[in-house]
């Protein structure tokens, strides 16, 4: 967070997945740490209707615009969402890439296919070395609840050591955010992602 | 309900507000005590925040009128009532409000009145990219913007006070990232009582005659001198200047609104931010004519960074030419006029005016297509429903209407695979322009008039009594799904709930159609997802070409709305499903129905050996509906489970 342009956090997924959520999710956070201005942009109106949504988070002590440049972190809740914003991103930026596929029917109608997982790395590991998938879903239902896929993915990014936030404002925020009944289970999914982070930071970030 | 942070009364509080929503906590601390809007990107969510608001501070009147005209009449009233009031609305909304706009600014107003116009560049959710700045020196009243949250709150809350000063009204103008985007806001004083509502019987100020408005036309210039002279020392607007140079000129930038936040950045990450001279603008009309003049006499050269028109620009060369200056001044030779400025554009063009060396990485080159996600019409939408019908009977009949379509989720059939619209402009035009499209239709090619419900009750019925009087043998099709879904499912008069959520009159949409003129044979209600029923009576509907104008209500609830009315009810979703021995792969179901809930998969192999592409429905994402059971699989391969 040395610069000037503060802590830059994308959020890239289709609606109905959470990003704006977690954008918010993210906001209070990092107001809750103190010290920082706080900005957002978010996807709001038409573009909801089964688009992409994007939510630009940024923070830091001198933070003035909303949009961001070039991304410290991208949390992609879709595979296809992170090429699709992948202008965002350059050798510094950390992807952390949910495998959850979700076809947009534009697939069938324009004809053009969704592209293979495969080749998708490769493309986002010339972008940046640090591309890390994660199989949100498949650890949101082990969780206990599908919708939790954005927790496992902020989990793994703080332990990545990827948010420059207190644990304790992370979790505050998430305990104003998620419901009250949801909480055990977003405890849960935050820890398993907070596991795989911690794999993820010492492979590659130590 | 938990009182949410823009209600508290805590003021000091230092909280995480979307634009929209501090806006509306301006309005509360601004003592605002009427408040009227019609929905629409980016602006719906003042309204819906305030309704929250009234929650805890029963004070507000609250109404979501049935267009923007009324909205603005609505706060008018409220305004020369003594009351302070606002009237909030999207950009085009302002079009639709400009006859009472233009005029009203004559008269002026008693208590402090703001009208909010949110602009959309890049249209995001829009029809036009308008700059509503235009509307300032067109109505002759000052237009303040916004550049963070937080003073999306202060200046709101600054503005009631401005406008009772002058008795003038005061357009706030704001951008989609602003209203979309949250910030730090901290809270302030809540106002909740002004002076009591009273009326001003003074026929010279508030009846609009020409004898009168020859008078006040006069006096509104005076007014806008005053704001003139007050936009210099307006408390958002800023002037720094700096000896420094850089590049060896002394560099001076004009900016406002959004674009202001990143010219900020942009210069602190060049790390020239206390080396250049820049003005900030808050008020964007009438311009702060002295200190523009300061900036232009103390720089060498000037850039202006503004999304879309050369506002500002034009404005600063004008001030530049009465004053004499000749010095380079910059804008749309260094910024587009159309679109959204990308971060990335801010940094190049400010390097580049500073003489910096600057190069952004360059992604690697990419061969991967990408299939786009444009906006769909959702699971169960009923307006597919129609549309299918409609198709259906197009093909029976071996016809092609041309249809006139209209703003709402149902403009989203113009897209593959139904691609069913054919012109489109604004709210209400699909019937207004359908009169005269109407006048040369055959039968090959009758002509059908498009429209929502909202839309309809929005500005749809002036068009329909016109048909009816000057006998354009029109059909149109009301596609009523009981709310106003593109912006946000709000209520409107067919639902007979207010935006309150308390229960208002509803208007019983076949009465006013009866009521505009239309005669009752050539009234058809049908529930738009009952497809035989829709494709016979449609098939009425159309062959009736001759006997005048026809209406046919195709009427279903929102799915959206739909689903929570099932959980409410405890109504089990039933499970649609494709038959896989039956279906042969045709993927009619995919490429000309379109319901997102149908994916291809890769069938079992088959007796020869091989696997065929096959339809299938993915669970998670079918809202159980049933359209697709009667009359889209061709070959009754799609059923429900259980039956
Ligand atoms: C003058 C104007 N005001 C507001 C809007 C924003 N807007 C777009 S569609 C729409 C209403 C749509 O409601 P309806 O006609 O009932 O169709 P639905 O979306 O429910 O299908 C509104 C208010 C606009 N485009 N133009």
């Amino acid at each position: 967070m040395e610069n000037s342009q503060g802590y830059n956090i994308l959020t890239v997924g289709v609606g109905g997945q959470g990003v704006i959520f977690s954008c918010k999710l993210l906001a209070a956070a990092a107001l809750e740490d103190g010290g920082n201005q706080v900005r957002t942009a978010e996807t709001h109106g038409m573009a909801q209707r089964g688009g992409t949504v994007i939510g630009y988070l940024r923070f830091g002590p001198k933070v003035s615009g909303p949009l961001i440049h070039k991304a410290d972190v991208m949390l992609s809740f879709e595979l296809s969402e992170a090429l699709r914003s992948i202008k965002y991103a350059d050798s510094h930026t950390s992807l952390f890439v949910s495998t959850d596929v979700i076809i947009p029917p534009s697939v069938y109608t324009y004809k053009i296919p969704y592209p293979e997982q495969e080749k998708t790395l490769k493309y986002l590991n010339k972008v940046t070395k640090n591309v890390h998938l994660i199989n949100a879903r498949e650890m949101a239902v082990k969780a206990g609840n599908s919708k939790t896929l954005n927790v496992i993915l902020i989990g793994a990014m703080f332990g990545a050591g990827k948010l420059p936030i207190k644990e304790e404002s992370l979790k505050n925020a998430i305990i104003k955010f998620v419901p009250a009944k949801a909480k055990e289970v977003n405890d849960v999914a935050f820890k398993m992602g907070y596991e795989i982070g911690q794999k993820i930071k010492e492979e590659f970030y130590e | 309900m938990n009182k949410p942070d823009y209600a508290e009364d805590t003021p000091g509080k230092e909280v995480i507000l979307m634009g929209n929503e501090a806006i509306a906590r301006g309005i509360l601390e601004g003592g605002v005590i009427v408040g009227a809007a019609y929905p629409g990107t980016p602006s719906s969510e003042i309204i819906e925040t305030l309704v929250k608001i009234q929650k805890f501070h029963p004070h507000l009147i609250l109404e979501l009128s049935i267009n923007e005209k009324v909205a603005f009449e609505v706060s008018y009233g409220g305004a020369i009532s003594d009351l302070r009031s606002v009237a909030i609305m999207k950009h085009v909304g302002l079009n639709v409000a400009s006859d009472a706009f233009m005029t009203a600014c004559y008269s002026g107003t008693r208590g402090g009145f703001v009208v909010i116009s949110a602009d959309d560049p890049n249209c995001y959710s829009s029809q036009n990219e308008q700059d509503n700045r235009y509307f300032g020196p067109h109505a002759l009243v000052p237009v303040i913007e916004p550049s963070s949250p937080n003073e999306a709150k202060e200046m709101m809350k600054g503005a009631f006070e401005l406008s009772e000063k002058h008795n003038s009204i005061i357009l706030y103008r704001t951008t989609t990232r602003l209203n979309h985007g949250r910030g730090n806001v901290t809270l302030g004083d809540i106002k909740t009582s002004g002076r009591p509502a009273s009326y001003e019987r003074n026929p010279n100020k508030w009846v609009c005659v020409p004898s009168n408005s020859r008078v006040m036309r006069i006096e509104l210039l005076a007014r806008l001198e005053k704001f003139s002279e007050e936009s210099n020392t307006y408390p958002f607007t800023s002037i720094k200047l700096s000896e420094e140079k850089v590049d060896g000129k002394k560099l001076g930038f004009i900016s406002a609104g959004v674009p202001y936040s990143h010219l900020v950045d942009a210069l602190n990450h060049f790390n020239i931010i206390d080396k250049v001279s820049i003005l900030k603008i808050g008020m964007v009309y009438p311009p702060p004519t002295k200190l523009i003049t300061q900036l232009l006499e103390h720089c060498d050269e000037i850039l202006i960074v503004e999304e879309l028109e050369p506002f500002i620009e034009n404005l600063v060369k004008q001030i530049a030419f009465d004053a004499k200056i000749q010095k380079p001044v910059h804008g749309k030779d260094t910024f587009p006029i159309p679109g959204e400025f990308p971060v990335g554009l801010y940094l190049e063009k400010v390097a580049q005016f500073a003489g910096i060396d600057y190069k952004t990485e360059e992604l690697p080159e990419s061969d991967i297509a990408l299939p786009p996600r444009l906006p769909l019409l959702c699971p169960g939408c009923s307006h597919r429903s129609t549309y299918w019908a409609l198709k259906k009977v197009e093909q029976k009949l071996k016809i092609k209407t041309f249809k006139s379509g209209d703003i709402g989720c149902y403009t989203l059939g113009v897209y593959k695979p139904l691609q069913s619209m054919d012109a489109q402009i604004c709210m209400g035009s699909s019937i207004g322009v359908g009169n005269a499209l109407a006048k040369f239709q055959t039968e090959k090619e009758p002509v059908v008039a498009i429209i929502g419900d909202s839309t309809f009750f929005h500005s749809g019925v002036p068009g329909l009594i016109n048909a009816v009087y000057n006998q354009n043998d029109l059909l149109v099709i009301i596609m009523d799904n009981r709310s106003t879904s593109m912006t946000g499912m709000q209520p409107n008069p067919g639902t007979g709930v207010k935006i309150t959520g308390e229960p208002g009159n509803r208007i019983i949409l076949e009465d006013l159609v009866k009521g505009c003129g239309v005669l009752e044979e050539n009234i058809w209600i049908e529930d738009a997802n009952d497809t035989p029923k829709m494709l016979e009576k449609l098939e009425e509907a159309i062959l009736a070409r001759g006997n005048g104008v026809r209406v046919f209500i195709s009427r279903h609830v929102c799915s959206l709305l739909e689903i929570g009315q099932w959980k409410r009810q405890g109504k089990k979703t039933p499970v649609v499903k494709v038959d896989p021995d039956k279906c042969v792969g045709c993927m009619t179901c995919i490429r000309q129905f379109g319901c997102p809930a149908f994916v291809e998969i890769e069938g079992e192999p088959e007796q020869d050996g091989r696997k065929r592409k096959k339809s299938s429905i993915d669970p998670d994402v079918c809202r159980g509906c049933g359209v697709c059971v009667i009359g889209v699989c061709p070959y009754g391969a799609i059923y429900f489970e259980g039956e």
